[in-house]
């Protein structure tokens, strides 16, 4: 696994501050935007200048979505210990998430939009697909590459595509993943939404204000159930869905249809009941919508809601790698048999009654799910399990 | 400017900046609900006519709830601009 | 891999409705626009807030979720989703410098808004993707149905491929120099010898599922490649022939993604190089532009072709004459990187 977040730069980095209860928001420091003295963001502090440095990536037309996707990526696959030649085998797909793409260059994308000469050195950085093309060139990946864009389920949908790839036999091993960079398009649009809070996010809290945005990119090594001999695991991908809510292009249904079907189709796919989920990393983005919704649909499905919890406290909502980070979380969670706090949580919504987790602390758990629910409705839930020793 | 004018002026930037097809701005009454029933316009409607009246008649409004208690009707919304344009 | 039961395609053609594809539509000014529909089964209230891209892809789509079939997930491929949302947005943030914005076109300019508005007007609940890969975008999306179709053997799918010529997305592409610097016919877009081709646009849907009764023709073999080197190429497709053609068989009619760009001449020369001359050879972007998920309108195309068994003159590069028209490959590339082969058969 690899990821990077604003608490911390690697995989071991951010236990370590997830288990302080560390919070990655606050002022801007790096990005340049109207908002920055204004509202809190998940900024991961690190310049490009410094990532292009430590990655030894000093091509033309790298943006920071690209910068922080190799990040993450290196330090997988060197946790993986894969070889080059493991990378470029045919049987390696490569399957990554991100929405913004390179449309963090607000004023590049705009000059290059709008003049007919003088092109930047950006042009063919824009889209989302750049983030892999990028990544299958500089490794000469030869399997299957692809990227998903569903909004805030985005690298969920990566993870269960690869697994799915490995499943049905075209591919023997998928580097799944995905990321996104602050970008004022992001910063904007959900602006315009009013869903940004002012404060640093309260997941699941009866005053909850809205969301913070975040950065970051996560990536996982996917490997085949046959294949794994001698190899070091750290946990079993066992269920997984995806779904839509289909009831409005910007915000859930009242009583979270696509969260309930997509985390209801997961355990069934998994071949597990609602009592046997040992524990719950939310989406919880703390806007209004999302956190009543999801508590909604947990309500429907569980007797007794498990311990669950937002990590977007920490790290703000990464969007595009929301959905990886909170894997590697998730993941974390089964290996070393603990939770993190939920917080900032002071209250319970007064609908639901539910509390999250609110300090750090071992229990045993086999079976952690973890939720993504987005833009246009998409949902996906995957269930990690712990893996046999 | 008179209010009747006012109106006019605003059933037109209306259906302009929502992109109502094939709605004529005259044919919007002044006392016809705009969301719900009547025009039929959503939350995400609600959030553009603050836009609208900002960048209009340089009226600010926060939250979109408070929005909803002027965006009523026609009426009612050129009740408020009359009180607070800025422009 | 599985069977395409109904299809939709609105393109610069006549393709939707009643096709008419025999005569030849021009581009105007290196841009082959797509003829738009009415658009009557999209409520006014939806259909005022969509870009172009949205409006096509959920046009294209209709006729297909609204037929007796029961859909049960929607797949789209799109490199760019609303492009011209997207930057309208932009220039809003720019404009206003990130004041009071409409957030309409942010809503509207995501990549999953396609796929997300044909869920919300069908009330699908099922599976839900955007692809994204450019110029393998659609073939993903056509490799996660036939996943989807191994793993729910009755299902069926929607699956298709959209994306738009926004002003702002040419300019960005005509910069890079994917585009002719100077205007020139469709007709005379093979015989160009310059680099760059013609912008295109289109949405392309299918109805699939593992049903053969009734079905219009079977998508055999499917191949995703990233490569440079147009030796490579060949070999794949040597590889992919040998596993997808039963003995004695061969492809009767290629559907090349030549485009006129010059430089990529190279990777269809390699292509044709490697079938034999029972292969007739027609091309398709003189009809419908070069755009990412263009290989959506060619597997239109082939549909077309294996019912009618006719090709239209004006398509035709090399006329092999085969009996009939059975087995068809479309072999692909975008901007030289991004590979496709898709092997298409009839059914009848």
């Amino acid at each position: 696994m690899g990821a990077i977040s604003a608490i911390g730069s690697s995989v071991t980095e951010n236990r370590m501050a997830l288990m302080q209860d560390k919070c990655g928001i606050g002022p801007l420091e790096l990005f340049a935007t109207r908002y920055a003295s204004l509202l809190p963001f998940g900024e991961i502090k690190s310049t490009n200048t410094f990532l292009q440095e430590q990655l030894k990536a000093h091509e033309p037309g790298l943006t920071r979505t690209t910068l922080l996707a190799l990040h993450a990526f290196d330090e997988a696959i060197a946790d993986a210990r894969l070889s080059p030649l493991q990378v470029q085998e045919f049987e390696t797909a490569l399957i990554g998430a991100t929405t913004v793409g390179g449309m963090c260059l607000t004023d590049q994308l705009y000059h290059d939009a709008n003049k007919t000469e003088d092109g930047s050195e950006f042009l063919a950085s824009y889209d989302c697909a750049s983030v892999n093309l990028y990544l299958q060139k500089r490794y000469g990946i030869n399997g299957i590459v692809n990227t998903f864009n569903t909004a805030c389920s985005s690298s969920a949908n990566a993870i269960l595509y690869g697994a799915r790839l490995i499943k049905n036999g075209f591919a023997e091993r998928a580097i799944v993943g995905g990321v996104d960079s602050l970008a004022k398009f992001t910063i904007n649009g959900f602006n315009s939404l009013h869903i940004l809070s002012p404060d640093k996010c309260t997941p699941f809290d009866e005053q909850r204000k809205g969301l913070n945005l975040g950065e970051g990119a996560a990536f996982l090594v996917l490997e085949k159930e046959e294949n794994i001999a001698g190899k070091k695991r750290y946990a079993e991908l066992t269920g997984y869905c995806n779904t839509n809510d289909a009831y409005h292009a910007s915000s859930l249904s009242n009583e979270g249809d696509g969260p309930f079907l997509a985390m209801e189709g997961a355990l069934a796919q998994a071949g597990l009941s609602p009592a046997d989920i040992s524990f719950i990393n939310a989406h919880g983005t703390g806007t209004e919508n999302n956190d009543l919704s999801e508590s909604r649909a947990m309500l429907r499905l569980f007797e007794t809601v498990p311990a669950f919890a937002s990590t977007k406290a920490n790290t703000g909502h990464t969007l595009g790698a929301a959905g990886a980070i909170e894997a590697v979380y998730s993941i974390l969670n089964l290996v070393h048999q603990e939770v993190y706090a939920s917080l900032h949580f002071n209250q319970a919504i007064a609908a639901t009654g539910l509390q999250p987790v609110q300090s750090q602390k071992q229990m045993p758990l086999k079976h952690v799910m973890s939720n993504s629910f987005g833009f246009g409705g998409n949902c996906a839930s995957l269930i990690f399990s712990k893996a046999d020793q | 400017m008179e209010t009747v004018q006012l109106k006019q002026q605003l059933k037109k930037q209306i259906v302009e900046f929502l992109n109502l097809i094939n709605v004529k701005p005259e044919d919007i009454k002044d006392d016809e609900p705009l969301f719900g029933t009547g025009l039929g316009l959503d939350s995400i409607d609600s959030i553009e006519l603050i836009v609208l009246l900002n960048r209009e008649y340089g009226i600010t409004i926060q939250d979109p709830k408070e929005g909803r208690k002027i965006l009523v009707d026609i009426n009612t919304m050129a009740d408020y601009i009359e009180k607070h344009r800025t422009k | 891999m599985f069977y395409i039961h109904q299809s939709s395609c609105i393109s610069a053609q006549q393709t939707f409705g009643t096709a008419a594809i025999a005569s030849l539509q021009d581009a105007v000014n290196n841009r082959l626009q797509v003829i738009e529909p009415s658009y009557e089964g999209i409520p006014t209230g939806i259909l005022r807030r969509m870009g172009k891209a949205i409006r096509m892809g959920v046009g294209a789509a209709l006729p297909l979720i609204k037929g007796s079939v029961a859909i049960d997930g929607i797949i789209i491929g799109t490199a760019n989703g609303g492009m011209e949302d997207c930057i309208k947005f932009l220039n809003q943030i720019i404009e206003y410098d990130e004041g009071m914005l409409t957030p309409t076109n942010f809503v509207q300019s995501t990549t999953n808004a396609i796929a997300a508005q044909i869920g919300l007007l069908s009330v699908n609940k099922g599976y839900n993707a955007t692809h994204v890969q450019r110029g393998l975008a659609f073939e993903n999306a056509l490799l996660d149905a036939a996943m989807l179709l191994k793993e729910n053997a009755a299902a069926s799918y929607l699956v298709g491929g959209v994306d738009e010529i926004s002003a702002y997305n040419y300019n960005i592409d005509y910069l890079d120099g994917w585009f002719k610097k100077q205007p020139l016919a469709a007709k005379d877009l093979y015989s160009s010898n310059t680099a760059g081709s013609m912008a295109g646009e289109g949405a392309t849907m299918f109805l699939v599922n593992n049903k053969p009764e009734g079905a219009a023709a079977r998508v055999a073999g499917l191949c995703l490649l990233h490569t440079g080197d147009e030796t490579l190429l060949a070999a794949q497709l040597e590889l992919f022939l040998k596993k997808h053609l039963p003995a004695g068989e061969q492809i009767d009619l290629l559907l090349s993604g030549e485009d006129g760009d010059n430089r990529l001449n190279k990777f269809y020369d390699a292509v044709e190089s490697v079938l034999d001359n029972h292969a007739a050879v027609a091309r398709f972007k003189h009809m419908m532009g070069e755009y990412a998920t263009v290989t959506a309108a060619a597997v239109w195309l082939a549909v077309s072709v294996l019912k009618n068994q006719t090709v239209p003159l004006h398509m035709i590069k090399k006329d092999a004459k085969p009996s009939a028209y059975q087995r068809i490959l479309i072999s692909n590339n975008h901007k030289g990187r991004q590979h496709s082969f898709i092997l298409v058969e009839n059914t009848r």
